[in-house]
């Protein structure tokens, strides 16, 4: 059995004004099932591409990108949703809640883009509140929680559809240190209880909390291993990069 | 995602920003309202000419004689065969001649009350009584006899309530009463329907300055072939003067016909301005959700990350915009119904003789929260586009 996320010599460029952005410049690595990886990089190092496109929001201009096997470059908008919505559960740094639903009905949401009836959703939802430690607000509103509690109920969301990938997209940016510990965990628990777990962030310290680390400069990949690897965190050619160091 | 559940989001989101949805809604409100009103009012008037028409017998045709020159000419007994012969079509003949001049009653001349000269068959043919003394009698036409019977107005008013065996002149000629006809209309005044004469048409004839006929009233069998006996009768009239400028005949039934569609008319023109403030409505409709669409920019990225397609999408938001539209629909009814009840009120205040009774059809309800709904889906679409074709990574990005 293959890679549950595979990058071919994937690519992505921009067109800005007279100059063509390279946000993605020939990655490829591939990502197996129940491994969690943090992909790493500066702001403008292509990883907010990466997510874009390991999360089916967006396809790559060259290249291929292969979910558990499915060429997503070929796809629809249309089977990109349906993908979005059975093999991915998306953790964004905003939490992005819907406002005026409840706790329950926000982790409802995917389920119903997929059809579910409705006793079914609700079933599911709670238990994902409850997984999250969240099954006594489940009528209140994002608004009445804090942070870090919000996060928890976009975590619970993610994992109600049961996806293949859980994509986390800075999840700890928003959050004070203790509560993004505790995110952390919970991402942790997640990846040893068997699920896929990818993290991107900018923040060693974070991502050093993952399995494998994927550091990414510039559109490229510059390191793809063991995390507790001292060249994970320490760029191995920083003098030789003049001006782009810190 | 089920159209119901979409349904249900929709009222959501409408009941979480009330005043919004209320001043979006009120163009429809306005626009539905006014054309059930006016409709209604159409109606009513429709039912108000109907109703002073049935009074006046739809049932008959009215027969003039102009006459071509003094070489033809029909005489009343070539009537009377006529209406014989097409005894399938036609029931009941008779003169009507109306004489001018006045009544005069002891000292006082009255100069409303219409004098008319008829036959034995009039008051049975127009369903009226005699409540005291006698009718006109066959005898009366051939004697050409000075006897009248009154209305009621005149009994009541100058022989209190004793007309009987008294007397009037008309135009200098004594007539004795030996009638008082039923009360007919809803008052008795001068001028009304109850302030009449009624002579044997023989002796309204002689009296008058022509001595001829030139009237009569005819009564069909049945009055769904009230075309058809008014085509006999024109038809005969045509082989004696070979012009049709010599008479005319007229059928009461298709005078309401006409005036009816007249009213229609004016009230599919009014009805068709005050459907512009619809329109209208449709684009304040689209205008907001056009606004609405912007601000839940974000909402609409999470959604499409969370695996919402574009035909969700595009779902939510037209159904959001077709109730926020029929819901202003329902609204315009109500609203319609009430102030069709006040105009009922206002009018038979303000006109107490001409009651008009505003009532909304059915068919303007239904029509009118069709077409609401309709301009919801229709100026919805184009937000609903908008909202469906946003990128979602742009949209997750917005705030």
């Amino acid at each position: 059995m293959g890679a549950l996320i595979e990058f071919r010599d994937v690519c992505k460029f921009y067109q800005m004004g007279d100059t063509t952005v390279k946000a993605a410049n020939h990655i490829s690595f591939q990502i197996q099932k129940g491994e969690f990886v943090a992909i790493v990089g500066q702001s403008g190092s292509g990883k907010s591409t990466c997510m874009n496109i390991i999360g089916c929001l967006d396809v790559p201009t060259s290249g291929a990108y292969l979910l558990d096997g499915q060429d997503v470059g070929q796809m629809n908008k249309n089977q990109l949703a349906e993908i979005r919505n059975k093999m991915l559960g998306f953790i964004f740094q905003q939490y992005n809640l819907l406002p005026k639903l409840t706790l329950l009905e926000n982790v409802e949401v995917p389920l119903m883009y997929a059809g579910m009836p409705r006793s079914e959703r609700h079933e599911r939802a709670k238990i994902a509140l409850e997984m999250v430690g969240l099954g006594n607000k489940l009528r209140h509103k994002p608004a009445q929680l804090s942070g870090g509690q919000q996060q928890r109920v976009s975590i619970a969301r993610a994992l109600a559809g049961d996806p293949a990938v859980i994509l986390a997209d800075e999840p700890t940016g928003a959050l004070d240190s203790h509560t993004g510990r505790e995110v952390l965990t919970m991402l942790q628990q997640l990846h040893a209880a068997g699920n896929t777990v990818v993290l991107i962030t900018h923040d060693n310290s974070i991502a050093v909390q993952a399995q494998r680390i994927i550091r990414l400069e510039d559109g490229q990949v510059i390191y793809d291993g063991d995390a507790s690897a001292p060249e994970a965190v320490v760029r191995p050619d920083a003098a030789g990069k003049g001006g782009m160091g810190l | 995602m089920s159209v119901l559940e979409t349904f249900q989001l929709a009222i959501k989101n409408i009941l979480s920003s009330k005043m919004r949805t209320f001043l979006t809604m009120l163009g429809i409100i306005i626009g539905v309202c006014a054309v059930i009103v006016i409709v209604g009012l159409g109606n009513g008037m429709q039912g108000y000419i109907e109703d002073s028409f049935a009074d006046m017998g739809t049932d008959s045709l009215t027969v003039m004689i102009m006459g071509r020159g003094s070489s033809r000419s029909v005489s009343e007994e070539d009537m009377y065969e006529l209406a014989e012969e097409n005894s399938e079509y036609l029931k009941q003949i008779s003169p009507t001649v109306t004489m001018m001049g006045s009544v005069k009653i002891g000292r006082d001349t009255l100069t409303a009350t219409s004098i008319t000269g008829i036959s034995e068959d009039y008051f049975s043919m127009k369903g009226y009584e005699v409540v005291q003394g006698r009718g006109l009698q066959y005898m009366d036409m051939t004697d050409r006899k000075k006897v009248c019977v009154v209305g009621q107005y005149l009994n009541m008013a100058y022989f209190g309530g004793n007309a009987v065996g008294q007397t009037l002149k008309i135009n200098g000629n004594t007539f004795t009463i030996v009638g008082v006809m039923a009360q007919e209309g809803s008052e008795l005044e001068e001028g009304g329907t109850d302030d009449c004469v009624f002579v044997p048409y023989s002796t309204a004839a002689r009296l008058s300055y022509t001595g001829t006929i030139s009237s009569y009233t005819i009564t069909v069998q049945n009055t769904d072939q009230i075309s058809e006996a008014k085509a006999v009768v024109e038809q005969k009239l045509y082989q004696v003067f070979s012009d049709d400028d010599a008479y005319t005949v007229t059928s009461m039934a298709e005078l309401v016909e006409e005036m009816n569609s007249m009213v229609n008319m004016i009230i599919y023109i009014l009805a068709g301005i005050a459907a512009i403030s619809l329109v209208v409505g449709g684009i304040g409709i689209m205008n907001i959700m056009l606004v609405s669409v912007t601000e839940r920019t974000r909402e609409i990225g999470i959604r499409k990350a969370l695996g919402a397609k574009e035909s969700a999408i595009m779902r939510q938001f037209v159904i959001e915009a077709a109730t926020t539209s029929s819901l202003g629909g329902v609204l315009g009814i109500l609203l319609g119904y009430g102030l069709s009840a006040l105009a009922t009120s206002v009018i038979a205040n303000v006109m107490p003789d001409t009651p008009i009774t505003v009532s909304p059809s059915l068919l303007a309800v239904v029509v009118a929260f069709g077409v609401s709904t309709g301009i919801g889906v229709v100026f919805g679409y184009l937000p609903a586009k908008k909202a469906a074709n946003l990128n979602p990574i742009d949209a997750l990005r917005y705030d």
